[in-house]
């Protein structure tokens, strides 16, 4: 929990701190979706550093992003063919 | 060179006719020279909102269809000097204008003005890409609540995308008494939000639709709030360095109780 003084005092939750929680969350997920860009960046960048451990095959990827309460999360699916063993390689 | 600014928004009806008119006048008062160029091809509005509506003779599509010369289309405001308006049409739709026909326009008139600002449409379609087609700065208006600051994002990261900058924010129709009894965000939660610098407030203020009655821009009868407001922005699109006040209001019960949870 966490009330300030003002909001055990006032009334009701205020409609404006309602209002920008809300915006803030759509807005997230507005910029998102309108950026593909930023996605395919990020796809890419991600790409990047799993397939040093990882081999699997570009165009099984799948990224996005859904909503759970309060949040975003981030959902990436890389299926992999093979581990690489790091150790094996020293 | 003068600079071009398109006035923009997202969602209609948050105030960009009405910035535009007065902001316009409001440099011509600082002495500027202006053009105004209503980009609402279709659905025209800055020519009865500055009250021109009957010295319009030309439009912008009687320029891009060669019927008229540039200088030949633009209304002369004679209530101040160097003011000028390029109407748009009323009988053409927003498919019938190319974006490059209107960055023609504004190439031309940034050459002879100090400042054009083109009042751009509703919408994130063609007739706001032709409005911002010829833009070096943009001016975003939005209003302090969810839809019209939801779309304003959208907006501003279209002007992102085609490296519009700076893009300046105005923020219109604020309430004080709203914003203190907790029902209307206030600035600093619309800049938390949008995420740019913010250029000024402009306060609900009844003189607007009295003035849009008469077709005489706010500005011109300094005073309201309104006018107020609208003529520092104006002052900080030259270059002047004025703060921005802070315009809300807390009731009495809101400030002791703001004293006491204050940050320490
Ligand atoms: N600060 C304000 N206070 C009161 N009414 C306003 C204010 N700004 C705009 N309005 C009114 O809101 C309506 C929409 O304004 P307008 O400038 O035409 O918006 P837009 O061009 O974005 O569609 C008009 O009736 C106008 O008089
Ligand atoms: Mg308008």
């Amino acid at each position: 929990m966490n009330l300030s003084i003002k909001q055990l005092f006032g009334r009701k939750p205020k409609s404006s701190n309602i209002a920008k929680q809300r915006l803030k969350l759509v807005i997230t997920q507005d910029r998102v979706d309108v950026d593909d860009r930023f996605m395919t960046r990020l796809h890419h960048e991600l790409a990047e550093v799993l397939a040093k451990y990882f081999e699997f095959s570009a165009n099984s990827v799948k990224m996005n992003l859904k909503q759970e309460g309060n949040s975003y999360i981030l959902v990436a699916d890389f299926p992999y063919t093979k581990f690489h063993d790091m150790s094996m390689r020293r | 060179m003068g600079k071009v600014i398109v006035v923009t928004s997202g969602k209609g009806g948050v105030g960009k006719t009405t910035s535009t008119a007065n902001l316009g006048t409001a440099l011509a008062l600082l002495g500027k020279s202006v053009v105004l160029v209503d980009a609402d091809v279709g659905l025209r509005n800055l020519d009865i909102v500055m009250g021109l509506e009957s010295r319009v003779v030309y439009t912008s599509m009687d320029v891009i269809e060669k019927q008229c010369e540039l200088n030949k289309a633009l209304v002369r405001d004679r209530r101040v000097d160097g003011l000028m308006l390029l109407a748009a049409s009323q009988k053409n739709n927003k498919d019938d204008m190319q974006p490059e026909q209107m960055k023609a326009i504004c190439d031309k008139l940034r050459t002879t003005y100090d400042f054009t600002l083109v009042d751009s449409p509703a919408g994130i379609e063609r007739g706001f890409r032709n409005a911002s087609a010829g833009a070096d700065e943009a001016i975003v208006v939005t209003t302090p609540d969810v839809s019209a600051i939801r779309d304003a994002d959208r907006i501003i990261g279209l002007l992102q995308n085609v490296e519009i900058e700076p893009i300046n924010l105005v923020i219109n129709r604020f309430s004080p008494q709203l914003v203190g009894n907790g029902s209307m965000m206030d600035q600093a939660d619309v800049l938390d939000i949008l995420n740019i610098d913010l250029i000024g407030v402009v306060p609900e203020d009844s003189a607007v639709i009295t003035s849009t009655n008469r077709g005489i821009p706010l500005v011109y009868e300094d005073g309201s709030p309104g006018a107020q407001a609208y003529m520092r922005i104006a002052r900080r699109l030259t270059g002047q360095r004025i703060p921005i006040p802070d315009l809300e209001q807390k009731g009495l019960f809101s400030n002791i109780l703001n004293w006491f949870t204050k940050k320490r």
